[in-house]
């Protein structure tokens, strides 16, 4: 586990100057039936997120956004296209080997929160360490880096109803960078919070960004896409505009 | 194997974070348990103590008395008798015997020493009767052979009568009443103790023959008791009985016994039956009782994979596999179901000690495979009732989780 980590700590530095492509979609489709009908979700999405970027997914409602996060956070697969994540080809994983890539390469951080009401901070950061298998002793250590990481070292043995929502909010961040992912990926994370502390978690990001950390939100507010230096805008299905922000 | 662990682990915390809604659940299983080991006990000690009296009736022991058999064959016999020289004949010529005692039963005297006086059921028997029975004189004698062929006024009291007249051994050689007459007591039986309520000691014991000349109606009615000389000759000795009293009765082959005969074994088998066929009766309600335990955990964890979509959305998302929310979810209906069968079974265990403080209420006597049954059946239905809400939380997409309300 220690050697495993050595080894990775210079691979993910080395790779943050920004070539190594972290997520790679190459005509990517979703097709899924809905009553009599087929829905396409998606028509063919090509898209390259090299490590170290900080990108925006914007979109409005059944522009197919929710469907490419899916994918992207390996929920679900596409019908067809080739997704390769941190250089794999997960696009035909079964079901428990992509559990493993999303416990391992991806971390989550939802609208909702999505802790575990009834445990505590540091419980709820350990969750993924308990799916990949990892000891107590190192459990705890990791989870209470990341905690110190996103500025709750006061707060591990709080559970999130004694929290407020950005505390939960950092929480989830934590938990999210807890297995050190290839890809941090963030639905509407400021959706639940008022605009103050929406702005200090976006602050977070830039943060974690800054120290090398390839970052993919999805949202529909254009004040969050306006601090994320890349914007991806889709529409129907398709990718209509990819631009740098100045 | 650290992940299985974690999923059991997240299992407890699941059931300690629920545990009132826990306790809930388990009920069912509990009263099930509870109810296996209350009633298996309470039967099986209601077996052994009636089993204990069957085989203190005798060693090896028969009876024969006469009696008219049942339906038109029976109505178309003589008259029913059996007589002294019935018994003579037996104790002659059955080679499988080895003792043998007339029975007289007449209805219950009153016996009367000094002011005392009070109905005891009474009995007309000989010598060989006490090595039969296995109830000894354990202070005076027995009856001798002058007893009974001089028809003597000597009898025995049972400790029960000894207790109801306030006398102690050192009323054996004083003369007492029986029906008017006065008699010598020579002896007292030893204590048989009593069989669900009723006590074996209330008894007084004369010769057959006194009996016979005070009762001369039972003259061709009686019964007697006989042993044989081995456990596998009472078969034979049975056979010699039946055989030599139809020869002497003149019976056609067409025609029914006119008496009966039964051995302790007969008794003792049809007894079994019995207790056999409760237990099996018993079985079943309780089958019956723990599919309602079983249905009931598998209705409170169905709802508890409804309830905690979201959470099993999460822990999908953040690397749990198919077989790692199974795990959890089999863990918690199985842990539930084994704490259910664990309650059952220590409350079976306290009702048994509650029942038994009753004191017309057998020994309860609780057997290993009766607590082995308990667990067994409970982590059984566990794994059956909680593999379908399992498999649902199991098999949900991550996607609809995470979004469900």
């Amino acid at each position: 586990m220690l050697a495993r980590e050595a080894s990775d700590e210079p691979t993910r530095r080395s790779a943050a100057d920004g070539s190594a492509p972290v997520i790679l979609l190459e005509g990517i489709t979703k097709v899924y039936p809905m009553g009599e009908e087929t829905v396409h979700a998606l028509r063919g999405v090509d898209l390259t997120i090299r490590s170290n970027e900080l990108a925006a997914i914007m979109g409005p409602s059944g522009s197919g956004k929710s469907t490419l996060m899916n994918i992207i956070g390996c929920l679900d697969v596409p019908t067809s296209g080739r997704y390769c994540l941190n250089g794999r080809d997960v696009a035909r994983l079964s079901q428990s080997e992509l559990a493993r890539v999303r416990g391992r390469g991806i971390g989550f951080v939802f609208q909702t929160f999505e802790l575990l009401a009834r445990q505590s901070a540091l419980r709820n950061v350990e969750l993924p360490l308990i799916y990949s298998g990892a000891s107590a002793f190192e459990r705890r250590r990791r989870a209470t880096e990341s905690l110190a990481r996103v500025g709750l070292a006061d707060r591990m043995g709080h559970r999130p109803n004694q929290m407020s929502g950005g505390q939960r909010q950092r929480v989830a961040i934590a938990r999210a960078l807890v297995q050190r992912p290839a890809l941090l990926l963030a639905d509407e994370p400021t959706g639940n919070l008022d605009t103050q502390t929406g702005d200090e978690i976006l602050g977070l990001f830039a943060d974690l960004h800054r120290d090398g950390q390839t970052i993919v939100i999805v949202t529909h507010e254009p004040d969050v896409a306006a601090r994320c230096r890349r914007v991806v805008r889709l529409r129907d299905g398709r990718v209509e505009s990819d631009e740098e922000n100045a | 194997m650290r992940v299985a662990l974690a999923n059991i682990w997240n299992a407890f915390e699941q059931l300690w974070a629920h545990r009132f809604r826990s306790l809930l659940t388990v009920l069912g299983i509990v009263i099930a348990v509870t109810s296996t080991i209350t009633v298996v006990g309470v039967v099986q000690g209601f077996t052994r103590y009636v089993s204990e009296f069957l085989q203190g009736l005798g060693t090896n022991a028969m009876w024969v008395w006469p009696e008219r058999p049942g339906g038109e064959a029976g109505k178309r016999l003589g008259r029913i008798t059996l007589d002294e020289r019935d018994v003579a004949a037996i104790e002659d010529g059955c080679p499988a015997l080895r003792r043998i005692s007339p029975l007289v039963k007449p209805p219950d005297v009153l016996i009367q020493y000094g002011r005392d006086e009070l109905r005891v059921p009474i009995e007309g028997a000989s010598a060989p009767y006490h090595a039969i029975r296995n109830f000894r004189v354990d202070f005076g004698r027995s009856f001798s052979i002058v007893d009974v062929e001089e028809r003597h006024h000597v009898c025995i009291l049972g400790r029960e009568v000894l207790r109801k007249l306030n006398l102690d051994e050192g009323v054996v050689g004083r003369t007492i009443l029986l029906a008017g007459r006065r008699f010598d007591v020579i002896g007292v039986l030893e204590e048989k103790g009593s069989f669900f309520g009723n006590s074996q000691d209330n008894l007084v014991l004369i010769p057959y023959t006194m009996a016979l000349k005070m009762y001369p109606a039972l003259l061709r009615k009686i019964a007697m008791t006989a042993q044989a000389t081995s456990e596998e000759a009472v078969p034979e000795a049975r056979a010699q009985i039946v055989n030599l009293l139809r020869r002497r009765h003149r019976l056609d082959a067409y025609q029914p016994n006119d008496f009966n005969i039964v051995t302790q074994d007969e008794i003792l088998a049809a007894f079994n039956r019995l207790s056999l066929v409760a237990t099996a009766v018993l079985a079943g309600i309780v089958g019956v009782s723990l599919l309602v335990g079983g249905i009931g955990i598998m209705n409170v964890m169905l709802v508890s994979v409804t309830e905690r979509t979201r959470e099993i959305g999460l822990r999908k998302a953040v690397g749990a596999r198919r077989r790692d929310i199974l795990l959890q979810f089999l863990i918690e209906a199985v842990f539930l179901s084994l704490l259910g069968g664990m309650l059952g079974i220590g409350l079976g265990y306290a009702l048994s000690a509650v029942a038994s403080l009753h004191p017309q209420m057998v020994n309860v006597v609780i057997p290993w495979w009766a607590v082995a049954l308990g667990f067994g059946i409970s982590t059984c239905t566990g794994v059956v009732f909680g593999l379908v809400p399992a498999i649902k939380a199991a098999l949900l997409n991550p996607i609809d989780a995470l979004r469900h309300e």
